[in-house]
């Protein structure tokens, strides 16, 4: 007979051999879903290739899902991910906490371009490095080159959208989404006016003639954009340029546009520039979104995370990565590859906004601040508050919270 | 039986303690967040006494989120028990086709609320969805189904609708089939109309049914989130937010633990209203 002793052996044994399997991962990732995660899959298959005995996990999660696993989970200490891949707007938060280590200087290569390499580190540009830029992302402006010539101010845009506005073919298109689509849709614009969120000593600074000045123009968009602009969102940004719906979109990211002169997806091949955005008081000030990624600080597979993360960034692998997915890169060498440039060939201009390029500002409640600046300025987009209005309340909302 | 008083009590225990644990304390910690000011990323816990709950009631976003919430609460509760009482009174009678209809009936409940969200938010595009060219070949005009901050809410109210209505209809479906027959025969052969049948016979029967039905879309559309998260975001203009959204985006983005569990006692009252109100109905004696 089974006695109940032996079936409790066995049933403690079952359970210890499954809590063994559980944990018997050698390097835990967690990173975004879409084409990131798909850029993941496709390096940690090839890492594996060449470290059979390894067993990698890969946790691939949407934008605001991965926002709150990593901060509830670094916040309490959790080692349940190694390398962790993190937004730029997040990058403050995670490195003024201690949440990620310091990584090994020695390996970090000069062929990254340095604006990017400086929001790895913390202080700005300073201190040590606790990342490495892993998706090449910077806000462009995209315009119908067969239709128009090049805008050099936001002036002009509006002056050439006006012209170009008409009932099949919108002047211009935009995310005019509530919270961060509509505020990335803007930053470019804020700067190009002299605007600016916060000043240099980290006090919001946003209520100023300047940043009026800008939300008057960027709201007066809305006459030449398409109807239902208030909640389009990247996909259908993406679908009106590509599908000849629109001459101009204020913002595009290069993950979105990779099948731009694909004659399946695309309807205008050939006809769409991307260039840095326009200037207006400023020049022109391109807008980095660079996902990072980083070793946890509770990492327990420190070492095999830094070496998965030197594998992911390594020239070779970016490479593979832009040329079968679109990935936008972050190594200057892989931009002036030649079969690269004539894939993509908007990188050139995309290198240079890089290397002009600004990142939001680096405060801990940056995610806050731009919710609350996305609201102001969809209510002044519907025309339920003038722009001085906007201006004003959403500082005074802004400076509350900080 | 049970030999002595404590048995039943021991075995009650460890559920009783996983729903303290699961339950109780989250409720309890809520109520003690929402009277400080948390800081999250040090654990301290400031007490600021009903700092968050004035703060919340003069802000005009909260405001409106309340009246959102409120309006897509009663429109989608009650046109959901509405439509859910016509489909049930059409599928008591027999009828062909009747058990290959029900399922079809149904299926908008099966399918994932992010699923259902993104249907429609192709569906209710302006320039490419299917609604507006349907619109379009009848001769109507487009509608700015989710860009409309007059439209937006009623237009999630109507994906809410199509989702959940099903609900509504099994419930009172059920609630139909359960009123014996003999009482709607002696009706009939006592001359009662189709319509007096319905109005002096069945309503009465079935308003546990309603109340339950109510209340269940009630406490489910109070809620509302995902379809709001993936259809507006809360926009255009705010004319969609929600209380969940609104805790959501307060607790989970910018962990403000104190005004996110403000907002979240203030729901859990108002749910607890509603609740009561349920309770009273069905319990009251029968004057």
């Amino acid at each position: 007979m089974f006695t109940k002793t032996k079936m409790a052996t066995a049933l403690l044994g079952l359970a210890v051999s499954v809590a063994g399997v559980a944990q018997a991962a050698d390097l835990v990732i967690a990173g975004r879903d879409d084409l990131m995660g798909r850029a993941l899959e496709q390096s940690v298959a090839a890492y594996q290739a060449e470290h059979p005995d390894m067993d990698i996990e890969l946790l691939k999660l949407p934008y605001g899902s991965l926002y709150e696993k990593l901060v509830i989970g670094m916040r309490e200490g959790d080692s349940s991910f190694d390398l962790v891949m993190i937004d730029d707007t997040w990058a403050t938060e995670f490195m003024s906490q201690g949440w990620l280590a310091e990584l090994n200087e020695d390996r970090v290569s000069q062929d990254f371009i340095p604006a990017l390499t400086d929001i790895s580190r913390y202080p700005v540009g300073q201190g040590p490095l606790y990342s490495l830029p892993v998706v090449g992302n910077v806000a462009m402006f995209a315009y119908r080159s067969d239709l128009m010539d090049e805008p050099e101010t936001w002036s002009d845009v509006i002056a050439q959208g006006k012209q170009l506005h008409t009932a099949d073919r919108s002047g211009v298109v935009f995310r005019g989404t509530q919270g961060n689509p509509i505020v990335t849709g803007f930053l470019p614009m804020l700067w190009a006016y002299g605007g600016n969120i916060v000043d240099g000593d980290g006090a919001v600074n946003f209520d100023s003639p300047e940043t009026v000045a800008a939300i008057r123009d960027f709201v007066s968009l809305r006459e030449i954009a398409p109807r239902g602009i208030e909640v389009y969102n990247s996909g259908e940004v993406r679908d009106a340029i590509q599908q000849n719906k629109a001459a101009m979109a204020i913002e595009v990211w290069p993950s979105w546009v990779p099948t731009m002169d694909d004659p399946e997806l695309s309807q205008v091949v050939n006809q769409v520039e991307i260039i840095p955005p326009p200037g207006e008081v400023n020049a022109s000030t391109p807008m980095l979104g660079v996902w990072q990624m980083g070793v946890s600080a509770n990492a327990e597979n420190a070492a095999a995370a830094e070496d998965f993360l030197a594998y992911f960034t390594s020239a070779n692998n970016q490479r593979d990565l832009t040329l079968s997915l679109g990935l936008p890169p972050t190594r200057s060498s892989v931009y002036s590859d030649a079969e690269v440039v004539d894939t993509y060939r908007w990188y050139p201009n995309q290198l240079n906004a890089l290397r002009q390029g600004a990142p939001r500002p680096r405060i801990n409640a940056w995610q806050e601040l731009e919710s609350i600046m996305g609201d102001y300025l969809q209510l002044a987009l519907l025309g339920r508050i003038t722009p001085e209005q906007a201006a004003q309340q959403a500082h005074q909302r802004m400076a509350a919270a900080l | 039986m049970f030999r002595s008083g404590w048995q039943p009590a021991l075995l009650l225990a460890p559920a009783l303690l996983l729903l303290a644990l699961l339950t109780l304390y989250p409720i309890a910690y809520s109520f003690v967040l929402a009277f400080t000011d948390a800081e999250y990323q040090s654990d301290a816990l400031t007490f600021v006494g009903w700092a968050n709950f004035n703060t919340l009631l003069n802000d005009w976003f909260f405001q409106q989120a309340t009246w959102n919430t409120v309006r897509f609460t009663v429109s989608a509760s009650v046109v959901q028990v509405g439509l859910g009482l016509l489909l049930a009174l059409l599928f008591a009678r027999p009828f062909p086709r009747r058990q290959w209809l029900l399922p079809l009936f149904i299926y908008p409940m099966m399918l994932s609320t992010l699923v259902c969200a993104s249907i429609w938010k192709a569906w209710m595009h302006f320039d490419f969805g299917w609604l507006n060219n349907l619109f379009d070949a009848v001769g109507l005009s487009r509608q700015p189904w989710l860009s409309d901050p007059a439209l937006a809410l009623w237009s999630i109210v109507l994906v809410d609708t199509w989702q959940w209505t099903p609900m509504a209809f099994l419930i009172l479906l059920a609630g139909l089939q359960g009123i014996p027959q003999d009482i709607e025969e002696a009706a009939t052969l006592e001359g009662a109309t189709p319509w007096q049948q319905f109005w002096h016979i069945r309503l009465p029967l079935l308003r546990p049914y309603l109340f339950l039905a109510l209340l269940l879309r009630s406490i489910d559309t109070f809620k509302l989130f995902d379809k709001v998260y993936v259809l507006t975001g809360g926009g255009p203009a705010f004319a969609t937010e929600t209380l969940s959204l609104m805790a959501y985006k307060q607790g989970f983005k910018f962990f403000n633990l104190g005004a996110a569990s403000a907002i979240a006692v203030i729901m859990l009252v108002i749910a607890l209203v509603l609740s009561l109100a349920y309770a009273w109905q069905v319990m009251r004696r029968p004057t």
